[in-house]
């Protein structure tokens, strides 16, 4: 073997790398139409009727929780001296992070043109602004006396009294009211073409009825495209900021305090990363059997979840470089304070904890650097979902266990929740898959008409109206 | 046309207008109107004038806020003075000397009356043995006064009956026994009337009391009744003391001892500080012995040896664990070096003990001589005091460090006596005086049984309880507070027990009893104590007067007496005693002990002390069966310890003398190997609601003849578990200094020892004047327009400081706390929770393994911090800072994020969780909670009932009315959700300000003179640990104390600048002995976590620090 001469190959012209097509089997524009309508338009599946009812029963669970909770007192959950904050907090930030990747998918890679994105947006902000409304219930209901909640706005009243505008928690209002607010916008102003297809396609009055109001009357003349290109713009513009500034503002509820755990400058950033990296973990976790079970595995391409994976594995990267960077921290502060909280979470009572966190969102998503991983869907399915699993425990690791043991032994304590901790958190997965699941079956989970904007054939240089088969960009 | 009153045309004559309207109708008025007032006129014209709309709406606004928010008080029917009472100034407290009668002596106090209810009680700072302090079963006693439990009926045969039907029913027994029986006795009709004359038949049990209208009306009874029999019944019994000083010098006579005047103090299994009378004096009395200026003071050095882990061991500069029953071989070793002369030598089983420790001990009480000073402690036999008084007579400590007072032989037989007379049938009826025998009797004398032989049993109680359940005729008795009465103090001088309320129930006093029963003329409590203070003062008016008004008066009992050691009688019953083999695994020694909490059963059902956490287990709600950790292991027994939250630990059957019982062992670090601890108190079948169901019966082991002391008990666990409330479970500082502490040979040697253990504080920017800036601008030390701060210009800036060295950890201020500041109580769920709601908390930590440790106690409440962190993270501002420092809290703006607590350091703010106040306790059992929409009170549903009045709560309403009655009116009742903590009292502040104001009048110096403001903690304080005051003025105590090199502010590191700080603690161990020159356990853990940096990378203080190499802790023999 050895004495074998292997011969030069001859020269030859590389050939060209393609860019696979974002839509698969060159589907025309009329494919794409009736393939997303028609999960709107057609028979209910099956599989929606065995998800959905489930979730309307989870759903039902959280009034009654949150009636409960409310007539009762918060001692009904497990929050206890000294963890003051528990699942009611750790589920607020969860959700806030998954609310993240929507409007992260829709806005900033509008802005990047990252054309990929149109075949996820839309699932990916429904996915936001449900994942902020189930947020939005914890830090309104978990105070002690909810009925006074709109002392938490800055209302002018005959007291004069002012909320104080140095508490982190302000500033989650603003925040968190804004997002929600813009997130909700941004969407809508995305859906006002597809709903106008929606109006044209339907065959009974109600619906026309309907998706008529809500089109706003969209004729898709070239003015309202072009203000409408310059809304969308417009407020991708806006969202973008808000991205970053919402979870940044979450983060800073715990570094402004001066909990050994809490009290860091890394917090920011790092809770934006984590939060796109969960956000994504939820998108695929939903997609992935929807493009299935809707059958858009043409619209949502092996491509796309590559690309989402990619995407995964670099937030978590960047979780592991967090962690690791605030042990650092920890260690080179010389207080002994900081380092014992870091110490404690690793082999602290909650170390499970801990290292549940470590190993779902840094050790996890590693398995994405192989293409192998990333194109078997089922293991990308359980790796998402283990990051969802792995973000909820971040921020357990960051509220109960910092809180559990911090400055004074004497306090130091475990914290355990309650089965209405349990159920109302099953409550609010419960308003998320109802009300994801209704948005299914009445708007178009896909955007159709940005989705068209990226095939080949609206390309006019394209062969099937200009340039070369399968091929465009 | 000139008129008088100018009016308008038209309206003169005859055409009188009949009505304003009529009259305001017509053009000209409005003319006039328009010209004389054209700014309201426009309202006249208007049909919907803004009046109206105000009119229309605010009666609207009343609808709406019928049904819901609009009515927040309830409609409460008040009946105003037709006649003023003199001196009374609608709400303006008033103050009365009374005092709490105890079991030998009685707490002297002053108390706090709003509108006729007494609220909070007080030490009588006038009495003479008295700084003004209390222990924690009279702060709480005023929530027994309010008790709903309380029996409120006059019981004949089980059945309610009229007062007057009870009372008729005692004056037929005491004419029966009076020698003018006519058959109407209870249930004696069989007998010849002729036998009961002499009040033959007739039994007495009572429990001790010192009162001297008690011992009068005895005598009289006595000369009535002559053949009426007399027992005395205390489950707790600290007569011991008494009679072996009686024994001792051969005179009646007690023991007073002199802590404050000893230098050297032994403690045989004593707790002075904790468990044995009067604790809150000997605690004051030991911490002025030990009180510390500066480095050059002198202090007590404190040898205990114990098999409990109490107080007094944690205070101890050493400590010997040893089991309870080997400690009268240790006396006898220890007197025989001390005296020099083998008081009892010829059979000397093998001691447990160090000889070293034992000379080293016996020297330091000899280079002490005057000053050192033997304690033994109740529950050791007669013995071991007996020595005890030995040794303090050899070194001369008689009339000096323990004076001895002229102390009357108790005439009354036992209740093993009163056994034997039922059990011979002698008892025709037994009359019960408060004592609770059913439950309290030792196991051995099966009272319940015994009782019946009696053909009635009439019984004086507070409670329903397990005697009153076996009785024929049972009587409500008086709280203290609502009755006359009379008692001495340990110190002999008298006080009196003057009523603050009518009794609420209708209940009588044992001297109201007694004179029935005796049928004696009178029988008002009143006259009954103001003819005995006759007999003891004279008649003078004034003097009564002055009695009552001042609460004491001193008479000959006070002065001590002249005594000799009777040494013949003390070496014979020495020769008598028995020594008791060492315990071993299989033979078990129980020691049955008073509990903290609920002492032996008495306050079983006040919340109060139910939730107070034992000072040393830190336990709540029921007692626990203590064993060393070696024992623990020996019996594998392991606690599912999930640090404070959700305890569980293994139930034991204990077995002793063919008795059983089955309590949750708990390990206490310290306890001496194979002693089984079992506090008495809990496990009563019949209680209050609060009281029952808590713990196990711990005198269902007791006998006659060794209350305290059992041998050769067996544990067996039954592999069951119990759930436990504990308070504190990590018991380690991790090395951290929140409690400092040195030696007192370090403390001389680095005076400022304690600002070696800061930490580096943050770097900050500097001003022009290069003085460090904060982030935050502290407000008080923004200046205004003319360059004035609010600090400035605050006459006061309040501030408190707590000596650590003083602080013996008694927990009297969580309750004086407590009581002052309506904190209420959350149950044995919510704690298991640590829902705990106590504003202050003593934090109890141990150092050292767990074999032998050191522990030290640190009583913990908001420090009121400049730069509080809890203030900027409040969204809504509910807790701010006031100009003279405080950290407020604005509870109605509060809404409940519970940020304030998070980031709050030292975690010293509670918040809600549920409404406490309204709730009754049984619903607090979680894990289901009830709520007010399936919940019914009363037979009406919750819901209704809340719309009805928001006020009310889900408690009945009688016992809402009860609850009503014990708050402090100077103090928000706080609603659920809201966070609270410690407000430094600022109801005293303010009332101390105004007060102040009204004195000062037109001078205008209103400037709150220093002492006025007792904080509630600082005035319960027996050890005078606690400071308050304005520490602007630099001449101020608390300025002085914050001045002392001792000083230090817990996580200074922090800045956050705390108000409160704290005074090291110093620890004076015996050089000669070993680890007597180590650095103690606590500062051996601060320097293995904390080693001295090298030069230049640390505060320059820390490598000062002299220190011996650490030694592993818990080797040196403590």
């Amino acid at each position: 073997m050895s004495e074998a001469v292997t011969p030069i190959p001859a020269l030859a012209t590389p050939a060209e790398l393609e860019r696979v097509p974002l839509v698969a089997n060159q589907r025309s524009f009329g494919w794409i139409s009736d393939q997303v309508a028609a999960i709107v338009e057609g028979k209910t599946p099956r599989w929606w009727w065995a998800v959905f009812i489930p979730s309307v029963l989870a759903f039902l669970i959280l009034p009654a929780m949150l009636l409960y909770q409310i007539t009762t007192g918060v001692g009904v959950w497990g929050n206890a001296h000294p963890v003051m904050w528990g699942w009611d907090i750790i589920n607020f930030v969860w959700w806030i992070g998954i609310g993240h990747a929507g409007t992260l998918i829709s806005a900033i890679l509008f802005l990047l043109r990252q054309r990929w994105r149109t075949a996820v947006n839309r699932a990916a902000e429904a996915m936001t602004i449900f994942a902020v409304m189930c947020a939005g219930i914890y830090p309104a209901l978990h105070v002690g006396r909810v009925w006074f909640d709109w002392w938490l706005f800055p209302i002018p009243t005959a007291n004069g009294l002012w909320p104080q505008f140095r508490s982190p928690l302000m500033w989650d209002v603003f925040a968190v009211s804004t997002y929600f607010t813009v997130s909700v916008l941004f969407w809508y102003i995305g859906l006002v073409p597809d709903l106008a297809v929606m109006r044209d396609r339907a065959k009974t009055k109600l619906r026309k009825i309907g998706y008529g109001l809500f089109a706003l009357g969209w004729r898709g003349s070239n003015r309202h495209w072009s203000n409408y290109e310059k809304a969308y713009l417009i407020l991708a513009g806006l969202s973008t900021p808000l991205v970053l500034s919402v979870h940044s503002i979450v983060s800073l509820d715990f570094a402004v305090s001066q909990l050994p755990g809490w009290h860091s400058t890394i917090f920011p950033p790092y809770f934006v990363a984590g939060a796109i990296f969960s956000g994504f973990g939820m998108v695929l976790t939903l997609l992935i059997p929807l493009r299935k079970w809707c059958k858009l595995e043409d619209l949502i391409t092996m491509r796309h979840i590559d690309l989402m994976c990619k995407v995964t594995l670099a937030t978590g990267s960047i979780m592991g470089y967090a962690y690791a960077m605030e042990s650092f921290i920890a260690w080179y502060s010389g207080s002994p304070y900081e380092r014992f909280a870091f110490i404690n979470r690793a082999v602290g009572p909650f170390a499970w904890g801990y290292w549940i966190m470590i190993s779902c969102n840094v050790v996890v998503p590693q398995l994405f650097w192989f293409k192998r991983f990333r194109q078997n869907l089922a293991l990308v399915w359980v790796l998402a979902i283990l990051v969802n699993v792995g973000m909820w425990f971040e921020r357990f690791v960051i509220i109960v266990v910092s809180l559990h043991r911090e400055f004074i032994p004497a306090n130091w304590s475990y914290y355990l929740p309650t089965w209405v901790d349990v159920l109302t958190y099953l409550g609010t997965f419960g308003l998320f898959f109802t009300f994801f699941l209704l948005f299914l079956r009445f708007l178009p989970m896909i955007a159709i008409s940005e989705l068209k904007g990226v095939i080949p054939q609206a390309d006019p240089h394209h062969p099937l109206g200009g340039a070369r088969e399968g091929g465009h960009q | 046309m000139d008129s008088p009153v100018n009016l308008p045309n038209g309206l003169v004559g005859p055409d009188y207008w009949r009505s304003l309207d009529q009259l305001a109708d017509t053009p000209q008025f409005r003319r006039w109107v328009e010209r004389e007032f054209p700014a309201g006129a426009s309202e006249l014209a208007d049909p919907v004038s803004r009046r109206h709309f105000v009119k229309i709406m605010s009666a609207s606004f009343l609808l709406a806020g019928l049904g819901v928010t609009g009515c927040r008080r309830p409609v409460e029917k008040i009946q105003p003075f037709s006649k003023l009472p003199e001196n009374y100034v609608h709400g303006v407290p008033q103050f009365y000397a009374t005092a709490r009668p105890t079991r030998d002596s009685a707490v002297p106090l002053v108390v706090k009356s709003n509108d006729g209810r007494p609220t909070k009680i007080e030490g009588n700072p006038l009495h003479p043995d008295s700084n003004g302090a209390t222990d924690s079963f009279t702060q709480a006693s005023i929530l027994n006064l309010y008790d709903p439990d309380r029996a409120q009926r006059f019981l004949q045969a089980g059945k309610a009956v009229t007062r007057e039907a009870a009372l008729d029913a005692l004056r037929e027994i005491a004419a029966a026994f009076g020698g003018i029986y006519q058959g109407l006795g209870a249930g004696g009709a069989a007998d010849p009337g002729a036998s009961k004359v002499g009040g033959q038949g007739l039994c007495f049990l009572l429990e001790r009391s010192n009162s001297p209208s008690r011992a009068r009306l005895q005598t009289l009874i006595r000369e009535k009744l002559p053949q009426a029999r007399w027992f005395i019944h205390e489950p707790v019994d600290f007569d011991i003391h008494r009679q072996a000083a009686t024994q001792a010098f051969g005179k009646p006579v007690r023991p007073c001892f002199r802590y404050d005047a000893a230098k050297v103090i032994v403690s045989l299994d004593c707790d002075f500080l904790g468990a044995e009378p009067d604790a809150h004096v000997s605690i004051r009395r030991f911490v002025k012995g030990r009180r510390l200026t500066g480095s050059s003071d002198a202090m007590s050095r404190l040898y205990a040896a114990e098999a409990l882990f109490t107080l007094t061991g944690a205070n101890a500069d050493h400590r010997l664990r040893l089991p309870a029953s080997q400690v009268f071989n240790l006396a006898v070793q220890l007197a025989a070096k001390v005296t020099g002369e083998a008081l009892r030598a010829d059979d000397l089983p093998a001691s447990l003990v160090d000889p070293h420790w034992l000379d080293e001990c016996a020297k330091d009480l000899l280079a002490h001589k005057g000053a050192a000073l033997v304690v033994a402690g109740h529950r050791q036999p007669l013995a071991v005091h007996l020595l005890a008084h030995a040794m303090n007579v050899a070194l001369g400590g008689v009339g000096k460090t323990v004076t001895l007072h002229e102390a009357p032989e108790p005439t009354e037989g036992s209740l093993a006596d009163l056994a034997g007379a039922l059990e011979a049938g002698a008892v025709d009826t037994l009359v019960i005086l408060d004592s609770n025998p059913v439950y309290t009797a030792p196991a051995d004398l099966e009272w319940p049984k015994t009782l019946r032989k009696a053909k009635a049993v009439i019984r004086l109680g507070a409670y329903e309880d397990e005697t009153a359940a076996l009785c024929d005729l049972h009587l409500p008795m008086a709280h203290y507070l609502e009755s006359w009465g009379d008692a001495r103090t340990a110190d002999g001088t008298l006080v009196p027990i003057q009523p603050l309320i009518e009794p609420l129930f209708g209940g009588m006093t044992e001297l109201e009893v007694l004179a029935r029963l005796g049928g004696l003329d009178t029988t008002n409590p009143y006259d009954l104590v103001r003819a005995t203070f006759r007999a003891l003062a004279g008649e003078g008016e004034d003097t009564w007067k002055r009695f009552l008004h001042d609460g004491w008066l001193a008479d000959r009992a006070s002065t001590p007496m002249e005594v000799e050691f009777n040494r013949p009688a003390v070496a014979k019953l020495l020769s008598e005693a028995m020594f008791i083999p060492a315990p071993s695994a299989d033979r078990l020694e129980v020691v049955i002990h008073r509990d903290a909490s609920v002492d032996d059963g008495r306050y079983n059902n006040n919340g109060w002390l139910q939730e107070l956490p034992d000072p040393v287990t830190k336990m709540t709600w029921e007692n626990v069966v203590l064993l060393s950790p070696a024992t623990a292991a020996h019996f594998g027994l392991d606690i599912r310890d999930r640090e404070n939250n959700d305890l569980q630990v293994p139930l034991v059957k204990i077995e002793a003398g063919g008795r059983v019982v089955v309590g949750p062992a708990w390990i206490q670090p310290g306890l001496a190997d194979h002693v089984v601890a079992l506090a008495l108190g809990y496990g009563r079948e019949k209680s209050g609601r609060v009281g029952s169901k808590a713990g196990y019966d711990a005198y269902r082991l007791r006998t006659a003849a060794s209350p305290h002391l059992l041998s050769g008990a067996k544990l067996t666990p039954t592999g069951a578990r119990h759930k436990l409330a504990t308070t504190q479970n990590h018991c380690a500082m991790e090395g951290r200094p929140v409690v400092r502490e040195a030696t007192l040979a370090e403390y001389r040697e680095n005076p400022r020892f304690v600002q070696g253990m800061n930490l580096p504080e943050p770097e900050a920017a500097k001003d022009a004047a290069g003085r460090p800036l904060p982030l935050y601008p502290n407000p008080l030390d923004v200046p205004d327009a003319n360059g004035v701060t609010p600090r400035d210009k605050a006459l006061h800036q309040w501030g408190l400081s707590i000596d650590l060295n003083a602080c013996v950890g008694c927990s009297a201020c969580v309750v004086a706390c407590q009581s002052e500041n309506n904190i209420p109580i959350v149950g044995k769920d919510q704690v298991r929770r640590n829902r705990e709601m106590h504003w202050v908390r003593v934090d109890r930590y141990y150092a050292g393994d767990s074999t032998n440790p050191q522990a030290v106690t640190q009583p913990m409440f908001c420090l009121h911090c400049e730069s509080a962190p809890c203030e900027s993270v409040c969204p809504v501002n509910a807790t701010v800072h006031d100009e003279e420092g405080l950290n407020v809290m604005a509870y109605n703006r509060c809404v409940g994020t519970r940020y304030c607590s998070n980031n709050c350091p030292f975690k010293v703010r509670r918040f809600n969780f549920f409404d406490y106040h309204r709730r009754p306790l049984e619903e607090l059992v979680g894990p289901v909670y009830s709520t007010p929409l399936t919940s019914s009170t009363d037979g009406e549903w919750d819901l209704i009932r809340w719309l009805k009045n928001p006020d009310q709560g889900k408690r009945p309403g009688e016992e809402w009315e009860l609850l009503k009655l014990v708050k402090n009116p100077d103090v928000t009742v706080r609603m659920r959700g809201v966070m609270e903590k410690c407000t430094y009292c600022v109801q005293r502040i303010e009332q101390a300000k105004i007060a102040r104001k009204v004195q000062a009048g037109p001078s205008g110096d209103i400037e709150v003179p220093d002492g006025t403001v007792q904080t509630a903690c600082q005035q319960v304080c027996p050890a005078e640990a606690i400071t308050f005051g304005n520490i602007k003025d630099p001449q101020s105590a608390v300025s002085r104390q914050k001045a002392l090199d001792r000083n230090y502010t817990v996580l200074e590191f922090l800045a956050v600048k705390p108000r409160t700080t704290y005074l090291a603690r110093v620890r004076n161990p015996n050089p000669a002995l070993p680890g007597g020159k180590d650095p103690t356990l606590l500062s051996q853990e601060y320097l293995e976590k904390n080693p001295p940096l090298p030069e230049g990378h640390a505060p320059a203080a820390r490598g000062n620090r002299s220190h011996g190499t650490p030694t592993p802790a818990g080797k040196g023999d403590h």
